[in-house]
């Protein structure tokens, strides 16, 4: 008896009782439709945080810091780190480190990070933000790469900034999105908010104010005396010129470069602000004018993050880098999806027990037949293997429409949630994913639970007493 | 039919089958001893309850002896594994019951292509044997038909061609005639002696019609209680 035999009693078998075949089926249905929504979920998640962290190159960038800073400590809520990094002595980044950087032949691009603080003004809006210095050659790499409107500039010494679209937003310039409706508030309705296109901020001037050391005061300390500001602070504004928006973020967006405006790296640097730019300026007492506070490096590839560190650290800076929460990050999708797939298995492990049922059955109606072929010479391996074929069909034509169940479910889930989401103005988000492993794995997983399903009562259908069998009505 | 030249083709030795209940046994063959020999028509006679059926089984290999011994064709059938049980039945033996047994959900020719392909005969050659099978047994008109469209005697027929079909040296009936009329039964055990004579197909049969056992048998057994009461040849 060939295997394709065994394969046509079984079908035949399975056909004669269409109707329960079909319910036990569902059964697997079911159970690989929940498994697989449930799991599709988990890496869904997964994949949305990971392909933002590669949109915005996070696996392939780190920032060097003037001394080492032991994470590990410190998110365990021992800040004693932070301490000892304002005591030792730290490692300056000076212009000629960030050279050295440079020349690494793996290294892609280095500048020194660099932010402050500034009002800004346009329109008669006025806002507080943040200003981030960007090299030119960040017109390169995504976002920057890709603004909603205008261009990003190309001299570090023009007169020209980017600007944020929430900024505008926050200034009450409502700059139209394809990606976005606003709604609008009675509220902002009376004042007047309308949407306007990306061209009627592009080209215009915007005020940037910052705060800095009043140089009077520096200069004549007993100024007061003379009847001039006691103030210590002083106020500058400049006009630049908008040349380009960028896009809106979305949820899973982790861009680390948020700000409100870019600027260049030249023009920036004749602005008169005041001396710290970033949280490690407040921690590091130490820091000397003409060092940076930290260094963003980037890669070329994600395979010479590990030597690019090495080498950095050994000239005794300090390197962090998101990568290296990578694992953390990992394990806790692990446990998620065995969390995930735990729930949606139960009901699998439910349509098992009907395929155990189903099968039970049918040995009792089929009791006298098993005889019959036992009788004409049939073997307990090929009356097992008949029962076996019976159990993966089931659980092979299951998996078959569980994963389309799984697929179903989740597009309409994903519409509820996306019908929720845009209103409020978020991006639409997939949240659901179905890799090929996904796919392959459901199908083993069917077929394998099915065929331990079947293996109990293959064997009870094989040794079945012939004699008695005979005699069974 | 000088008994001398022929050689047994199965021994049959102390063969005894208890059937244990609880606290209570049941002897259903009780020490037989007996030879049938190649070509022999074997007919076991004896009242409901003898022990025949359990006799034939034994031979069949569906059960197994509590002791004793039945050597066929010079093997040991206690020394047989279960699967080379299944393969005595599938190759040496074929097997026609009171009650025909054939699968209903199955066609004439579909039971007998099972058999077929139970014996190995490729996927190509069933079809035409089976259709050849069905012919020598006077069914051809009949191939397509399940089990419960078949009168009695052509039920049987299917299952005697069924049972030739892996060709084997000996036939085990069981009350072959038992559910049929007496003008079907004589058609059936003409096809019987047929296969006998013209195709030296020994034949055990289990009867309890000792007129049918009587006209047609080289030897009969007969049992009471489990155990032989008398031997005619």
């Amino acid at each position: 008896m060939t295997f394709l035999d065994i394969t046509q009693i079984g079908f035949s078998n399975l056909w004669k009782t269409r109707l329960r075949t079909a319910l036990t089926i569902l059964g697997v249905v079911i159970g690989i439709g929940a498994l697989t929504s449930m799991v599709s979920f988990g890496t869904g998640m997964q994949k949305n945080i990971t392909d933002a962290f590669k949109k915005n190159d996070l696996f392939t960038s780190m920032n060097v810091t003037p001394g080492k800073i032991n994470l590990e400590s410190i998110q365990e809520g021992d800040l004693s780190g932070l301490s000892d990094l304002t005591k030792e002595k730290p490692f300056p980044l000076t212009d000629s480190i960030l050279e050295v950087i440079r020349a690494i032949p793996e290294v892609e691009i280095a500048f020194p990070e660099e932010t402050f603080a500034a009002r800004i003004q346009f329109k008669q809006e006025e806002l507080n933000t943040n200003v981030r210095i960007f090299p030119t050659a960040m017109q390169y790499y995504s976002p920057f790469n890709n603004l909603l409107a205008g261009q990003f500039y190309s001299s570090d010494s023009t007169r020209a900034v980017v600007v944020s679209w929430e900024t505008l937003k926050n200034l009450g310039i409502y700059v139209e999105d394809p990606t976005y409706e606003f709604h609008f508030t009675h509220e902002d309705s009376l004042k007047g908010a309308t949407i306007i296109s990306p061209d009627s901020v592009l080209g215009k001037k915007i005020q940037i104010i910052t705060a800095s050391i009043n140089p009077n005061i520096i200069r004549n300390p007993f100024g007061f005396l003379m009847g001039n500001r006691l103030d210590p602070f002083g106020e500058h504004t400049e006009e630049f010129e908008i040349i380009g928006i960028t896009r809106r973020y979305d949820d899973f967006n982790v861009n680390r470069f948020r700000a409100g405006i870019y600027m260049p790296v030249v023009t920036a640097k004749n602005i008169p602000r005041l001396n710290f730019s970033s949280v490690w300026d407040i921690l590091d007492s130490n820091k000397k004018d003409g060092t940076f506070s930290s260094i963003y490096v980037r890669v070329k590839e994600i395979n010479a993050m590990t030597k690019v560190r090495e080498q950095i650290e050994a000239m005794g800076a300090g390197v962090f880098s998101i990568a290296d929460q990578l694992k953390e990050i990992k394990r806790g999708f692990l446990i998620m999806d065995s969390l995930l797939g735990a729930i949606g298995s139960v009901a699998l492990i439910i349509a098992a027990l009907g395929i155990i049922n189903t099968m039970l059955m049918s040995i009792l109606e089929r009791t006298r037949e098993i005889g019959i072929m036992k009788a004409i010479g049939g073997s307990e391996n090929e009356i097992k293997l008949i029962f076996f074929v019976e159990a993966a069909f089931i659980g092979f034509i299951g998996a078959i429409f569980g994963l389309g169940l799984g697929w179903l479910v989740t597009r309409i889930a994903n519409q509820i949630i996306n019908a929720q989401l845009i209103p409020m103005g978020q991006i639409p988000v997939d949240l659901f994913y179905f890799p090929l492993w996904l796919i392959f794995g459901a199908m083993v997983f069917s077929i394998v639970i099915s065929l331990a399903a079947g293996l109990y009562p293959a064997i009870r259908a094989a040794r079945i007493d012939p004699v008695r069998a005979l005699r069974h009505d | 039919m000088s008994q001398v030249n022929l050689e047994s083709d199965i021994k049959v030795r102390n063969l005894s089958r208890i059937y244990s209940k609880a606290s209570i046994t049941i002897p259903a063959i009780h020490d037989v001893t007996f030879d049938i020999k190649k070509g022999e028509f074997v007919s076991i006679v004896g009242k409901s309850g003898s022990g025949k059926s359990t006799l034939l089984n034994l031979i069949a290999g569906l059960d197994k002896p509590t002791s004793g011994t039945i050597i066929f064709e010079g093997n040991d059938m206690a020394k047989m594994s279960r699967y080379k049980l299944a393969l005595h039945r599938r190759f040496s033996v074929g097997m026609i019951f009171q009650s025909f047994n054939l699968i209903p959900s199955r066609s004439a020719i579909e039971n007998i292509i099972l058999a077929l392909a139970f014996g190995g005969i490729p996927r190509k050659e069933r079809k035409s044997i089976a259709v050849s099978l069905l012919k020598s047994v006077g069914l051809d008109h009949r191939l397509h038909h399940l089990p419960n469209e078949l009168s009695g005697g052509e039920a049987q027929r299917v299952a005697i061609a069924r049972a030739l079909a892996n060709n084997p040296e000996v036939i085990l009936a069981d009350e072959p005639t038992g559910n049929l009329d007496s003008i079907t039964s004589k058609e059936i055990m003409d096809m019987l002696i047929k296969l006998n004579k013209e195709h030296q197909i020994t034949i055990l049969m289990v009867t309890h019609d000792k007129e049918t056992a009587e006209t047609c048998s080289d030897k009969i057994i007969r049992l009471k209680d489990g155990s032989i009461i008398r031997t005619l040849n």
